[in-house]
């Protein structure tokens, strides 16, 4: 507060009466006649934050791998040398461009964060899916992407999730556990990790031979495998990871921490089941996983609205279009050409905040909304269902 | 014609109270962000079930509804007051220096007194000088040294200041040796060093004085829904307005041209590639950035280069945002702001900060003993931070970050702990933060959360404002005090000088196109 007052123009300079002050402009000039012109701070902010966050990678694919029927394996490194780090867990948000639609998808890193040569991104034919589909059939070795650094907090986190660890994996779920688990085999000795890893079908595990392989090798990871669709001829434990299950594979739960990444629905079967185990809220670690996919049979969604239903998105300043309100604003508003930041497309990360000036919007549980965001009417677009005639901006 | 009156970088405090007073003063105003959100410091971000106030602990200069003060006309003015509400906290704080003592002040001028009193009873008589001299000292710096400084006036300087005059330049620690025997008093009047950055004696004791007045007689607030609340009111009130804003959208260059001797702004650059035209510029950007990475000039203005050579950079901090599956209560936590430590040095207690040792002094701030509504029912949020220079961290190979990261956070949960016990059994949610992501999200050099080293010579009284550029205007802390008050104020005294600036650029313009019409008839 002191610093409201400044020096008037052509007025006498009167706190030299004032004790003290002499001394100040003794430590002001012989600061100056050591100190530099902060010119060796150009650039060096930004050069910082890119050594951990880069805004953008510029990715080059370099070798693909076919997991199983549904699923490869995508190799990138950086056009410009070394990735940044990244915890086992984390995601990045990959930039595509299909028939001229601008748009990303995240992905989890399966590869272990201990080497930085290249990230691993192993990508499962999602149904009627705009970009995995498109990714297992177009993409070809030497083509070049952008992607967000890595984010995400589905990771372990040393303060208190402690040593013992579980992974429910579902299908796709696999790729984060891959990059956990490798990642505590290769550095950290004293963190056990057991995978119960439910897929659908046999013949179509996500890195079936390489879980087993190091399940035989270390002592700090233990598999169980569950198949929901078996053969007549299979022979292992079947069913869904139910929590008579869970309970028989792991034991006591107690000090154990869970972690859940597979489809919506098996992370709420999973979570349903652990809360039935008496697991505690804290020790279940959910990966978010898209918007919802069957909007209308949520609970607050308007009564009587069919997800078909056509309104009018205005974007204030840049363009007008129609949109479906079973459709995340997001995604209607890339298809008409308009782009903007995101990241997570959970609702979550908060990048592609934008305000409705007019109209409503339904916000699913899974949009993370700060309350004055809430009061003020700003919402993530990529969980945002226009339910009217809508005007944002951003 | 421009396309704008004003263009202001960066929507932290300064920025944002200067984009609304800018709009709502009558200048067509455009506020670019680089982040997808309002407030720079004062934000938050949501994890589970928590939304985790970033940065404010203790807002100042509101007063009571029956004894206001400052901010509360400034909020006015800028059209918040009816778009936020304010949570008052009871205590100053409490303050633990361990196998010591453990003293709390309470939130009122004569609790403060009596509470002294019981830690040095002897001294109380020093106590009762002390505190009117941090009251006269106070009301001198508001109002008698700016009038007399505005008339260069030595009279009204020496009859109307004479308690700044003998003591509001001496740094704290020789006035506080003046005052009192007894160490712990010293240390508890000193605990708010830690919103300076610097130990005792390397500040000005008018800014201690300052503090504690403030907080004495005007009360330590916080605002409901955290300062992003207050962020997103200072948005509105600008969008209200007819204020245009833009996120995730960088300014990359502070476009100027030549005028006479000097330069003038002509208007900035986005990282879009972009242009847009105006008359002045705001720049709530660090002074560094501003002047280093986005002004167009190669080098920088010499009169900038000579005030930059005696300035330092001055601290960041370290922060771990919790969210508890228990009540404060459960946990022992009485009041909202806690200062720990295992020494009553502050000279130690900075050296500490400029090194990845175990921190000697820790704070923990929990928002939900005056405002339950801070966390759901039956949780608590809490944030547990110390001050570290980022020097430090900028050191560390970004391999090792993560790992490192979770080893200091480490230290600070076992200063807290021996305080509140189990602090760490309780966490549902955990997010840390280094002077690095200070850094990431507030673009300043080091990851500087007060601007520079906030010694006497930083201040205004030391300094002559910047005119090398004209129409280009510094709001934020590296242009005055760090901290809420000083930053939204400064924000305010911005605007007012860029609008009297946009008007008679406005009637300039308007003369000649008078003229031009007159040659054409």
């Amino acid at each position: 507060m002191s610093n409201s007052f400044t020096q008037p123009a052509g007025k006498k300079n009167i706190l030299k009466l004032v004790a003290g002050y002499e001394e100040g402009v003794a430590r002001k000039n012989g600061r100056h006649a050591t100190g530099t012109d902060k010119s060796e701070y150009k650039g060096k902010v930004s050069a910082e934050i890119a050594k951990l966050h880069p805004k953008r990678l510029h990715l080059k694919l370099i070798q693909i791998f076919e997991d199983t029927a549904s699923t490869k394996t995508f190799r990138f490194v950086g056009q410009k040398g070394n990735l940044p780090p990244f915890q086992a867990g984390q995601y990045i948000n990959l930039f595509v461009n299909i028939n001229g639609v601008e748009t990303a998808r995240p992905y989890a890193i399966s590869s272990c964060p201990t080497q930085r040569d290249y990230y691993d991104l192993t990508v499962k034919i999602v149904k009627n899916g705009f970009v995995s589909g498109y990714m297992l059939r177009e993409f070809q070795v030497g083509m070049d992407f952008t992607a967000t650094s890595p984010m995400g907090t589905f990771c372990h986190n040393p303060l208190f999730h402690g040593n013992d660890l579980v992974f429910l994996a579902g299908g796709s779920g696999g790729a984060p556990a891959r990059s956990m688990i490798l990642s505590a085999l290769n550095q950290h000795p004293s963190i056990h990790y057991h995978l119960i890893y439910g897929n659908s079908y046999e013949d179509d595990v996500i890195f079936q031979r390489e879980f087993r392989e190091l399940a035989n090798k270390f002592d700090q990871f233990t598999l169980t495998e569950v198949i929901s669709r078996p053969t007549e001829n299979y022979q292992g434990l079947a069913g869904h990871l139910s929590k008579d299950l869970i309970q028989q594979q792991i034991g006591d739960i107690r000090g154990k921490t869970f972690y859940v990444c597979g489809p919506t629905p098996f992370n709420e079967f999973c979570r349903a089941q652990l809360k039935a185990l008496g697991v505690e809220d804290k020790r279940i670690r959910i990966e978010c996983n898209g918007p919802p996919k069957n909007v209308s049979e949520l609970e607050d969604w308007p009564n009587k609205l069919e997800v078909a239903q056509e309104v009018t998105v205005t974007v204030r300043g840049k363009k007008q279009f129609k949109a479906k309100v079973g459709e995340p604003l997001l995604n209607s508003m890339e298809r008409n050409g308009l782009t903007m930041e995101n990241a997570c497309r959970s609702g979550e990360c908060s990048l592609c905040r934008c305000k409705v000036v007019e109209g409503a919007v339904f916000n699913p549980p899974e949009a993370k909304l700060r309350k004055s965001d809430k009061e003020f009417g700003w919402v993530h677009a990529c969980v945002a269902f226009p339910t009217e005639d809508i005007e944002i901006m951003y | 014609m421009h396309d704008f009156d004003a263009i202001v970088i960066g929507a932290g405090n300064g920025g944002l109270t200067a984009a609304v007073a800018l709009q709502r003063g009558g200048a067509k105003t455009l506020l670019l962000e680089r982040h997808n959100i309002p407030g720079g410091c004062a934000t938050s971000f949501v994890r589970g079930d928590f939304e985790f106030e970033v940065a404010l602990h203790q807002l100042s200069g509101l007063g009571t509804e029956a004894k206001p003060f400052i901010m509360r006309k400034v909020f006015q003015d800028l059209g918040v007051m009816d778009k936020v509400e304010f949570v008052q906290e009871a205590e100053l704080y409490r303050m633990v220096v361990l196998d010591d003592f453990d003293v709390t002040l309470p939130a009122s001028w004569n609790g403060i007194k009596k509470t002294l009193a019981e830690i040095a009873p002897d001294e109380s008589e020093a106590i009762e000088r002390f505190m009117t001299l941090c009251e006269k000292i106070s009301i001198e710096s508001f109002v008698g040294v700016p009038e007399a400084r505005k008339n260069g006036n030595e009279i009204m300087l020496k009859n109307g200041c004479p308690h700044f005059i003998q003591y509001g330049l001496k740094d704290a620690k020789s006035v506080l040796d003046e005052y009192f025997e007894s160490e712990q008093l010293k240390t508890v009047l000193a605990a708010y060093w830690c919103y300076l950055g610097l130990p005792p004696s390397q500040f000005a004791f008018s800014d201690l004085a300052i503090m504690l007045y403030c907080y004495a007689a005007f009360k330590p607030w916080h605002i409901k829904g955290g300062s992003q609340a207050l962020s997103n009111a200072l948005l509105e009130s600008f969008l209200e307005a007819g204020g245009e804003v833009r996120f995730n959208c960088a300014v990359e260059k502070i476009i100027t041209e030549p005028a006479g001797e000097k330069r003038r702004i002509a208007g900035v650059r986005t990282e879009y590639g972009e242009e847009y035209s105006c008359v002045s510029v705001v720049s709530n950007a660090s002074s560094i950035i501003t002047y280093c990475d986005l002004l167009d000039s190669p080098t920088l203005p010499k009169e900038v280069a000579e005030d930059f050579k005696s300035r330092e950079v001055g601290t960041s901090a370290f922060c771990i945002y919790l969210g508890l599956d228990c009540t404060p209560a459960e946990l022992g936590i009485r009041n909202a702001s806690t200062f720990i430590s295992t020494t009553q040095d502050e000279e130690l207690m900075h050296a500490t900060m400029g090194t990845m040792n175990p921190p000697v002094a820790t704070m923990l701030t929990c928002y939900n003993v005056d405002d339950p509504d801070f966390a759901p029912p039956g949780k608590t949020q809490v944030s547990l931070l110390c001050l570290q220079y980022g020097k430090v961290w900028e050191g560390v190979n970004p391999k090792d970050y993560t790992q490192r990261k979770y080893e200091f956070a480490g230290h600070l949960f076992d200063q807290a702990e021996r305080v509140f016990p189990g602090l760490r059994d309780h966490i549902e949610e955990v997010e840390v933060a280094t002077p690095l992501t200070m850094m990431r999200y507030l673009n300043t050099p080091e990851g500087a959360i007060y601007g520079f080293q906030q010694n006497p010579e930083d201040s205004k009284l030391y300094r002559d404002r910047y005119d090398s550029v004209s129409g280009l205007h510094l709001a934020g802390s590296w242009n005055g005090m760090g901290g809420f008050q000083p930053t939204y104020m400064l924000g305010a005294s911005t605007a007012r000088r860029a609008l009297k600036e946009i008007s008679t650029a406005k009637q300039l313009m308007q003369a000649q196109s008078t003229k031009l019409e007159a040659a054409h008839v």
